[in-house]
C-alpha cells in the first residue's frame, strides 16, 4: 500500500489556499482595471494551475514507479 | 467424525481470515482513484455550466453585465465567500487534531465546519429571496441560478456528509491512524473541492 499514489486532505487544502490567493489576485486586477483583463488573468492562472497539477501527478507516478 | 470436521475447519481458519485481498494493479491507491475520478467528473459538470455562462455572456453581449436593471449583492457574496473559505480551515484543523489524537479538536473542528457551511447555505437562500429576479428572467437569471444553485446543491451534500462524520465523532469513532479517520478525510477532500469551486463561481459570476 505504501508504493501507490495517495491523495490526502492536507494536499487538497494546499490547493484551497492556492486557488484562494489566485481568486484574490483576479478580484484585485478586475477592480483595478476591466473585467476583460481580469478574465484573461484568470484564464492564464487556470491554465498554469492545470499544467502544475498535471506535472505534480506525473512526478508522483514516477516516484512510485521508482520505489517499485 | 464431528471432531475431524472441527479440526479441519480450525486449520482452515488459521490460514485464511475473511475474503481474499483485492488485487491492486494500479499505481494509484483505491480511495485516491475513486475520489479523483469523482472530482474529475464534477469538474466537467461545473465546466459545462461555466462554458454556458461565458457563451451566454458573449452571445447576448448586453451593454452592462448583469443586464440593467438587475444587480448582484457583491458585498454579501464576498462575506459568504469568506465564511466558506474559513470552513476549509476548520475542517483542516479537525483532521490535524485527529491525526495527533486530539478528539476534542476533531469534534470542535467538525461542528465549526458544519455551522459555517449551514450559515453559507442560509445566506445564499436569503440572497435568492431578496434578489428581485428569478431563473425565468432573461438568460442571465437562468445561468445565475443554475451555476449558484448547482454549487448550493453540492454544499447541501457536503453538509450531509459532515453531519454523518460529526455524529460518528461524537459517538467515539475515528482514530489517529490513517485508516481510522477515512470517514472524515474523504468528506474533507469533498468539502475543499466545494470551496475551490465556490471561489471560481464567486469570481466569475459576481466580480468579472
Amino acid at each position: 500500500m505504501s508504493s501507490v499514489v495517495k491523495l490526502s486532505e492536507a494536499a487538497v487544502f494546499k490547493w484551497v489556499v492556492i486557488v484562494g490567493i489566485a481568486g484574490a489576485l483576479v478580484v484585485a486586477v478586475t477592480l483595478l482595471t476591466r473585467p476583460l483583463v481580469g478574465s484573461l488573468v484568470g484564464l492564464a492562472l487556470v491554465i498554469a494551475g492545470c499544467v502544475y497539477a498535471y506535472r505534480w501527478l506525473q512526478q508522483k507516478r514516477h516516484e512510485v514507479g521508482a520505489k517499485k | 467424525m464431528e471432531s475431524a470436521t472441527v479440526a479441519v475447519g480450525h486449520g482452515h481458519a488459521d490460514h485464511h481470515h475473511g475474503p481474499p485481498e483485492a488485487n491492486e494493479s494500479s499505481r494509484i491507491d483505491r480511495q485516491t482513484l475513486g475520489i479523483l475520478l469523482f472530482i474529475v467528473s464534477e469538474v466537467m459538470l461545473f465546466g459545462a455550466f461555466f462554458a454556458s455562462y461565458f457563451f451566454l455572456r458573449v452571445v447576448v453581449d448586453p451593454p452592462s453585465w448583469p443586464p440593467h436593471p438587475y444587480t448582484l449583492p457583491v458585498g454579501v457574496a464576498g462575506m459568504n465567500t469568506a465564511i466558506l473559505v474559513s470552513s476549509s480551515f476548520t475542517i483542516h484543523y479537525a483532521l490535524e487534531s485527529i491525526r495527533r489524537g486530539n478528539r476534542a479538536g476533531l469534534k470542535l473542528g467538525l461542528v465549526a465546519t458544519w455551522m459555517l457551511g449551514a450559515t453559507f447555505l442560509f445566506i445564499q437562500i436569503n440572497e435568492y429571496v431578496h434578489l428581485g429576479f428569478s431563473a425565468r428572467d432573461l438568460s442571465f437569471g437562468s445561468i445565475f441560478y443554475s451555476l449558484t444553485g448547482l454549487h448550493g446543491a453540492h454544499v447541501f451534500v457536503g453538509l450531509m456528509l459532515l453531519t454523518f462524520a460529526t455524529i460518528r465523532a461524537f459517538r467515539g469513532h475515528f482514530g489517529p491512524a490513517e485508516k481510522d479517520h477515512l470517514g472524515v478525510e474523504v468528506p474533507g477532500i469533498y468539502w475543499h473541492f466545494v470551496d475551490i469551486m465556490w471561489i471560481m463561481v464567486f469570481v466569475t459570476v459576481y466580480i468579472l
